[in-house]
């Protein structure tokens, strides 16, 4: 046999990028980057840190940089783990199997080569071990494996990553996210998905503990040019899910019937105030009544500080700021059906609360990458199960006739599983009442 | 806001029982443990047999856990700090099992972590009352009411019980490294190769969970709030850890990196895992502040 002399091949610059590209160093190298740039950004206030730095050009660039090293390593590792997987070194000879960490010599001086072997056979078929017999140089070779199918293991889990990051792209190129809401009744046009959203009715139901947020139920039809689209109850986990647009509830909001009197004039106003609305009282604007927060269940801390006690309705009361020439003058607490007289430069304005709403708040997106985002999440979890749990393992036998030694040898990433797999193929053989160590 | 549950005297009792014997055993079954390391090498199936009766009664606790708060009990520090123990100490009596009982004086490792992360839940609010951590008995807030919480957490509790496993190998093989061989400690001590192994597949386990844990929180979150991913302190935290032990696995199983390198990223991934459930808790406010 000629020995080949090594080739110095010198790589073009576009395979040196392509092997620093995919280079698992690289891949290294961003993972803890991103790591310690994540750790300082959750140090900043959760906006700032979206803002400045979650979806900032570079960490949102280093995350494409660190898919395409995931992109180029898959494709690199394909050929290999193939021939790996499909193409095993099916011969062996004694001095390999005995350079292996992990190997057994087992001396068998009554028996033959071939009944060796076939004790051996007998003892990697009992493991669940798949059995090929090869004829080599050096007499014939026993090759066993199980658990192939975990040599693609990190192959999947690439590649999953991938799909995820695809979904998650695809998902966000395609759709949108916009909000909107209101009381029953009520309707709003969502632009970006070219329907109509008429909230029929929103009704609130209190848990058995008032003093829990009570869960609010919002009866929606969609429509698109009169066509109708979808209908069904949002509230919180129960989104309204349609041709890839989503309508999820995401909060609630209490909405006062006031009626305002000009008591010199006799004129009245209705009005639906919502939480941080602006009532100007007087024609000028120098009086503005500043709506802060409505309480259901009306009650005030020993220091003045309005709370709630619980979410049931009781004793509803509207609070607001009485503002003059951009001045706080005092707090208004509207009392449900009790006028609250409040004088301007004018004269004399009457307000008083008739009644109270719920409106329901929505979040209306839409995200066509869901289904591959799935895809993406199942092949990860099986990739990982592949990668750390099936262990992929071969065992080789020969018998040395020199030494009239059965010697069986075994690789395996899992070395303690190997050592014990050894172990029982040992025990197996000795059963024979030959075999020693 | 959550609510408060009524809970009957005989419930309220058999919990306490259950809870005060697991912690009065858990310590007993550390201290034959660790008896065991130093040289009594015949309390080791001793105290493996102790700490499965801390195990059935730590189990007893969850289970009246439970039936008094009428639902799976993994909300809240206290809640998911008891499940978070009681699978660190299945997962390292199933490795037992697996390893046919040859290495007990891994168990000195283990149940002292997990003496540690009791001790944080019964021990630290006492010392610091600034550290709050409640047991009372507490309805689940409305959008904690969905079926992949249940699937979110179990997946969470496992995962650290994975990476509480690498880590207690990590100290041993810093150990069995750095001292001398027939040191008191290290005598009785797996080989540094068995323990690198054992902290792998520790952390490989920890990482399969701690991804299924990422996963569901993300269906979870669309289902819920209409995205997957809010860049939470805690989904950070969560991924950072993700990140460090993917090095780790990567560096191991690729690169073939052994030694006091993998050694200081599984530490450092450890750190990651208390900060996210600990630090996070007390230190960064975002959307997981129920727990």
């Amino acid at each position: 046999m000629t020995k080949e002399t090594p080739k110095t091949a010198v790589k073009s610059p576009l395979q040196q990028l392509l092997n620093f590209l995919s280079s698992m160093q690289l891949g290294i190298i961003l993972l803890l980057l991103l790591a310690v740039i994540s750790v300082f950004a959750t140090l900043k206030e959760n906006e700032t840190a979206i803002t400045s730095i979650y979806h900032s050009w570079w960490y949102l660039g280093m995350m494409a940089f660190t898919a395409l090293n995931l992109l180029l390593c898959t494709a690199r590792r394909i050929k290999p783990v193939t021939k790996l997987a499909f193409h095993p070194h099916k011969l062996t000879s004694p001095a390999a199997l005995r350079q292996m960490p992990h190997h057994y010599e087992l001396k068998m001086e009554k028996v033959t080569a071939e009944a060796a072997l076939a004790q051996a056979e007998a003892a990697f078929k009992k493991n669940g071990l798949q059995v090929e017999v090869t004829a080599g140089q050096q007499g014939r070779v026993l090759f066993a494996e199980r658990g192939k199918i975990g040599y693609f293991g990190s192959l999947v889990t690439h590649l999953s990553l991938l799909v995820i990051l695809l979904g998650a792209m695809y998902g966000s190129l395609t759709g949108f996210e916009a909000r909107n809401g209101g009381l029953a009744g009520d309707h709003f046009h969502v632009e970006q998905g070219d329907f109509r959203v008429d909230i029929k009715d929103v009704k609130m139901e209190q848990e058995a503990d008032p003093t829990v947020r009570p869960r609010v139920f919002s009866e929606l039809v969609i429509t698109r040019d009169d066509q109708p689209l979808s209908e069904g109850t949002v509230a919180i986990n129960q989104p309204l899910r349609f041709n890839g647009n989503t309508i999820y509830h995401t909060t609630f909001r209490y909405v006062s019937d006031v009626v305002a009197t000009d008591l010199a004039t006799g004129k009245e106003q209705q009005l639906k105030l919502w939480d941080i609305d602006q009532l100007q009282l007087d024609e000028e604007g120098k009086v503005i009544l500043h709506v802060m927060q409505f309480f259901p269940n009306f009650s005030m801390h020993g220091g003045g500080v309005p709370y709630s006690k619980n979410y049931l309705p009781e004793n509803p009361v509207l609070a607001g700021l009485l503002i003059e020439n951009n001045k706080a003058v005092r707090n208004v607490f509207l009392i449900l059906n009790e006028p609250e007289v409040i004088k301007t430069s004018t004269g004399e304005i009457e307000l008083l609360m008739t009644g109270f709403e719920n409106a329901a708040v929505f979040t209306i997106t839409r995200n066509l990458g869901r289904p591959i985002l799935f895809t993406g999440a199942v092949l990860l979890i099986l990739g990982l199960y592949l990668s750390f749990f099936t262990f992929p393992r071969r065992f080789w036998a020969v018998f040395a006739q020199e030494s009239n030694s059965l010697i069986i040898g075994g690789r395996s990433r899992n070395r303690l599983l190997l050592e014990q797999e050894l172990e029982q193929i040992n025990q197996e053989i000795s059963k024979g009442g030959e075999a020693r160590v | 806001m959550s609510s408060y549950i009524q809970v009957s005297p005989m419930g309220l009792f058999w919990e306490n029982t259950f809870f005060n014997l697991a912690l009065v055993t858990y310590l007993f079954a550390t201290l034959c443990y660790v008896a065991h390391l130093l040289g009594k090498k015949q309390l080791g199936r001793f105290a493996s047999y102790i700490l499965r009766v801390s195990f059935l009664l730590h189990t007893g606790f969850i289970v009246t856990r439970a039936l008094n708060v009428q639902r799976v009990p993994f909300v809240g520090s206290f809640e998911f700090g008891n499940m978070f123990v009681w699978a660190t100490v299945l997962v390292y009596l199933w490795t037992e099992w697996r390893m046919k009982e040859q290495y007990y004086a891994v168990g000195a490792f283990v149940t002292p972590l997990a003496m540690l992360y009791l001790g944080y839940l019964t021990v630290v609010p006492r010392l610091f009352p600034a550290i709050r951590i409640s047991r009372a008995h507490t309805q689940l807030a409305p959008v904690l009411q969905n079926n992949w919480l249940t699937v979110h957490v179990s997946a969470s509790i496992f995962g650290y019980a994975g990476f509480t496993l690498a880590f207690a190998a990590a100290i041993m093989w810093l150990l069995k490294v750095n001292l001398k061989a027939d040191h008191l400690i290290t005598r009785n001590l797996p080989q540094s190769k068995t323990l690198e192994e054992y902290m792998y597949r520790g952390a490989a386990f920890g990482f399969l969970f701690q991804s299924v844990m990422i996963i569901t929180g993300a269906i979870w979150a669309d289902i819920s709030w209409g995205r997957y991913w809010g860049w939470d302190p805690k989904e950070m935290w969560a991924l950072i850890t993700w990140f460090v032990y993917a090095v780790y696995l990567h560096a191991r199983f690729t690169r073939g990196w052994t030694g006091l390198r993998t050694i200081a990223l599984v530490m450092i991934g450890w750190v990651c895992m208390v900060f996210t459930w600990v630090g996070v808790a007390w230190l960064l406010t975002g959307l997981h502040s129920f727990g």
